[in-house]
């Protein structure tokens, strides 16, 4: 027998997976930020010359992650999408199955049973569906966030041969300042849905 | 929810559900048609997502579940077919007849596994078991896409919301007194029918149309004389006011 609960659950799966989704926007439209970063510091750090010559390879770090952000980031939204069509199932199933259970009140017609069986079954299969497409979520994540770390470190580098660069110090400061809060509000979102993933998980247990 | 039989023959009966006493207060309440042939049934208007449960208890007194192959909404409104969604679990094999105006919208109850199948604005017709039924066009009354379902041998007309009267308590199944009957369908008609033409293009239509019940989606359903009195009624009142 399906529970309130567990139909409340279905629900709430769905908030979920709609939180996640929403978290997305932040980490794509910081990962896009970091790619502009990295071509406007480029400019300046050529502009600088030779002072500059150590931010010159950062720059191309700078870069690669960022793009490697970004296509990660689209690949979950990909997934989302899918993540989103399983979520509503496992909703539809649930529901089903609580409409199937009132009408057994008014009705002991065996076909009830059947259907109920049916939705259960499923409602299981939709479930584990869910669950799966959660896991490849997961380690989507899980590079997002092992490329920020590389972000956070390339912000200290970078500060270091920021303060070499002469009359261009502050403004290579500044590109060094944004690589650490772009990573920081990325590795945060992150955070966040890999919490939610972590209750989702925990849910469907 | 309580069914009366309205037509029966060897080859097919008319069954209206409705008046359900476990509705919640606040949702309008509707009359659910099914119409069983030898093998197969069509289910008209199925009704709103908040009566699926008590339907599917219903139509499992008179039809088996594998013999409903049919599902017919006259246009796409929530109390008319937002149940869909759990219908498309129930049914998967069955055929939705629908306006083809609607689909795009109807489809958002959930569909994955029902075939949605058109009905052109000039109308057309189906067949279960061994009934014809006709989709009589009546656009505008009130949806912009609309179908009435007439049945040439059972002579029944289900007229969707035409004809729909709100009354609270206990509704009878069937008008009586015609003349009393007015107050709890006129403000219905002036407000939701909104054209004063396709009113009239309709009325013209089904005076062609051998008549003996005219069955709506709400409220008491119109026998013999009541029904050629309805049509001179409509014919002469006002619609699309909105005070």
């Amino acid at each position: 027998m399906l529970k309130a609960a567990q139909s409340s659950d279905a629900v709430g799966n769905f908030i979920r997976v709609a939180n996640i989704i929403a978290n997305l926007d932040i980490i794509l439209t910081e990962a896009k930020n970091l790619s502009l970063t990295a071509k406007n510091a480029r400019v300046v750090a050529l502009r600088a010359g030779d002072s500059a010559f150590g931010f010159k390879p950062i720059t191309n770090f700078i870069d690669e992650f960022s793009d490697q952000t970004i296509k990660t980031t689209a690949e979950i939204s990909k997934l989302s999408n899918q993540l989103f069509t399983l979520a509503l199932a496992v909703v539809r199933c649930s529901n089903f199955i609580n409409h199937i259970q009132k009408a057994k009140k008014a009705s002991d017609s065996k076909t009830l049973d059947k259907l109920l069986s049916a939705g259960c079954d499923d409602l299981i299969i939709k479930s584990k569906d869910l669950e799966r497409a959660i896991f490849n979520l997961e380690s989507y994540f899980e590079d997002i966030q092992k490329q920020m770390r590389s972000a956070e470190y390339i912000a200290v580098t970078s500060r270091v041969e920021a303060s070499n660069a002469g009359d261009f110090s502050e403004s290579l400061q500044g590109v060094s300042d944004f690589i650490a809060s772009a990573a920081k509000r990325i590795k945060a979102a992150v955070t966040d849905n890999l919490s939610e993933i972590s209750k989702l998980r925990g849910v469907m247990r | 929810m309580k069914s009366t039989e309205l037509y029966s023959s060897a080859s097919h009966t008319w069954i209206v559900l409705g008046r359900d006493d476990s509705k919640p207060e606040k949702i309008i309440d509707t009359n659910q048609y099914l119409i069983k042939s030898s093998q197969e049934a069509i289910i008209l208007d199925p009704g709103g997502v908040e009566l699926f449960s008590p339907m599917l208890a219903s139509i499992l007194k008179h039809v088996d579940l594998e013999h409903v192959t049919t599902l017919f909404a006259s246009h796409q409104d929530p109390d008319i077919i937002s149940s869909l969604g759990l219908w498309d679990k129930t049914i998967p094999n069955a055929k939705l007849h629908a306006p083809w105006l609607w689909e795009g919208f109807i489809r958002h109850f959930g569909m994955e596994n029902i075939e949605y199948v058109p009905i052109k604005d000039e109308g057309g017709e189906v067949r279960v078991g061994s009934a014809t039924l006709k989709f009589v066009p009546a656009h505008y009354l009130h949806s912009s896409g609309n179908f009435n379902v007439y049945d040439p041998q059972a002579k029944i007309l289900m007229s969707g919301d035409i004809g729909a009267s709100l009354e609270h308590g206990e509704v009878p199944m069937f008008v009586d007194d015609f003349a009393a009957h007015v107050k709890h369908m006129e403000y219905f008609h002036r407000r939701w029918m909104p054209s004063n033409r396709a009113k009239s293009n309709w009325i013209a239509r089904v005076k062609e149309l051998d008549i003996e019940m005219m069955a709506p989606q709400h409220g008491r359903i119109f026998k013999g004389e009541a029904v050629q009195e309805f049509l001179e009624w409509f014919a002469k009142l006002d619609v699309g006011i909105a005070s």
